[in-house]
């Protein structure tokens, strides 16, 4: 069985009223895929953000690769090994897609040579590699702000996955994009991080994309974990197909 | 046909001091989205400071020296001290309070100048009168002015895009100016590109102010219209325009230069009667780009 590579215990995070995480205990275990699903406003995006530092919870702790978390800045954690994508994707809009990827594999390194050029050989080819294992090998030289959004998303996780992370977060990968393109995306993103031996974590709405990508399924609802488990059990369990996905009839 | 090219090299020679202050300044806010008015004191302690190494030194041959060293020493030191010291404390709170935290900053550095230097004038020309004069057509003019205040400039300006554009840390303060939430999200150290763009810029007002230290008599309040002209270049040109700071410094430095020579009266409004009239036409500046509204 994987040991866990990520750690959550009692996560609490309340905002006036609401409480986005009340009580959150997840283990992610290393090298599995998981998706994260519930209703708008169960806390799935609170937990990424507690996650990689940009919120800090009010309670609980965060364990990555058995090192305490918690109160680390983003930055810090990032260079632990954890990476993510946003919703709408973070590029560098005024910079082609390669200068974004080279960026991303930069990041790491030491950025204090005030005459060291973003595009070495080395790290030229280092990042076509990688935009080739994305299929945006063709649009290298394109600027970020000219993609569709489809291709956006694809770099976003790209430029994730060039900090070469030992766990990737990915924030509704699918979304804002036509039905037929999401499985091409998600062909596209899986095989490509399980190949680079990520663990991956993903939130997502879309049950089809859901079902044929995840290992392991996690059940948000009002900041709380409602079930956890092998995809095709949560997905089947008649409690979570009537009051989260919303199909009518709790039978399968 | 005389009094026309004493305009344009009264133009070109302003245009050059101008420029040097306003990069500086549209650096600054590009990256930090912080309107520094206490640039124009970094402006004035520059110039203060390299009149006085030129003194102290007494010997014209280095006098070009001293005035470097002496933007150097202000910019490496003022540079860092305001920024950890102060405006990392306000990155994250609302405009008006970073604009009145700069404008404090900029009362209290106008008292220390009148503290260290007092309130003669002064005046140490020893680098103008090592270069000597040039001839233009019929004109004698000083070739400190006319070539090597305009050569700084376009040497910074060009250096300043080659970093920018092509270094690996100039894309990176690029990426950080343009989402620094993306730049957190890669690692990116932003606290570290704001305080290295704010050196920079503050090297840059230093170095205006000593280029211009040896052309003119220093008084308290020298940093205040620098300021507000820079900022009319500045927005004239668009926040954050690099290049297009250049072209509006030297708009502007010419536009000044000819109301002397032409219609003195509108010597003081010219610069900003040229900003309005783009401003009502280009909100976002000459060259300055509209910004999508992130929901």
């Amino acid at each position: 069985m994987s040991r866990a590579i990520l750690r959550a215990r009692g996560l609490v995070l309340a905002f006036g009223g609401v409480r986005a995480a009340d009580g959150i205990d997840l283990d992610v275990l290393e090298g599995e895929v998981l998706a994260i699903i519930g209703p708008n406003g169960a806390g799935k995006t609170t937990f990424l953000n507690m996650v990689t530092g940009y919120l800090k919870p009010q309670a609980g702790s965060i364990q990555f690769a058995d090192r305490e978390i918690t109160r680390l800045s983003p930055r810090r954690i990032v260079r632990l090994g954890i990476a993510r994508s946003f919703q709408i994707p973070q590029l560098f809009r005024e910079h082609s897609v390669l200068a974004n990827i080279a960026l991303a594999l930069a990041a790491g390194g030491d950025f204090w040579s005030p005459h060291r050029p973003l595009l070495t050989t080395a790290r030229e080819t280092e990042a076509q590699a990688l935009l080739q294992r994305f299929g945006l090998a063709d649009l290298a030289q394109q600027r970020a702000d000219a993609l569709d959004e489809g291709a956006r998303k694809l770099l976003d996780v790209a430029m994730a996955a060039a900090l070469a992370p030992r766990l990737l977060l990915m924030d509704e990968p699918t979304s804002g994009v036509a039905t037929a393109q999401k499985h091409a995306i998600m062909d596209r993103l899986i095989p490509a991080l399980r190949q680079q031996g990520v663990t991956v974590v993903f939130v997502e709405h879309d049950m089809e994309v859901v079902a044929r990508y995840a290992d392991r399924v996690a059940v948000w609802s009002q900041g709380k974990i409602l079930a956890e488990g092998p995809a095709g059990d949560v997905l089947a369990d008649p409690t979570v197909r009537r009051d989260v996905i919303g199909l009518e009839g709790a039978a399968c | 046909m005389q009094l026309l090219l004493l305009a344009v090299l009264d133009g070109l020679a302003y245009a050059a001091q101008l420029f040097m202050v306003a990069v500086g300044l549209t650096l600054v806010f590009g990256v930090l989205k912080i309107l520094n008015v206490a640039h124009g004191s970094l402006f004035a302690i520059g110039a203060y400071t390299a009149s006085t190494l030129v003194g102290l030194i007494g010997t014209p041959d280095l006098s070009l020296i001293a005035l470097a060293l002496a933007a150097l020493a202000v910019g490496a030191v003022a540079g860092p001290l305001i920024e950890r010291g102060l405006l990392a404390r306000i990155y994250d709170k609302e405009h008006v309070l970073q604009l009145l935290v700069t404008f404090a900053l900029f009362m209290i550095l106008e008292d220390v100048q009148k503290l260290l230097w007092g309130v003669k004038p002064l005046f140490e020309d020893a680098p103008v009168r090592l270069l000597g004069p040039i001839v233009v057509g019929d004109i004698y003019y000083t070739a400190y002015q006319l070539v090597l205040m305009p050569s700084v400039a376009a040497a910074s300006l060009l250096i300043l895009v080659w970093f920018l554009r092509r270094t690996l840390l100039g894309r990176t303060i690029l990426a950080v100016t343009h989402d620094r939430e993306a730049a957190q999200a890669i690692g990116i150290d932003a606290r570290r590109v704001y305080l290295l763009a704010f050196t920079i810029g503050a090297g840059l007002a230093a170095l205006g102010g000593a280029l211009a230290a040896p052309t003119t008599s220093l008084v308290p309040g020298i940093g205040v219209q620098m300021i507000v002209l820079s900022f009319a270049v500045v927005a004239t040109a668009g926040l954050g325009q690099i290049e297009g700071a250049a072209v509006t410094a030297l708009l502007i430095g010419l536009g000044r230069s000819f109301a002397v020579y032409f219609a003195p009266e509108l010597e003081v409004v010219v610069p900003y009667l040229l900003m309005v009239a783009v401003l009502l036409v280009r909100p976002e500046g000459l060259f300055g780009r509209s910004e999508l509204r992130r929901i």
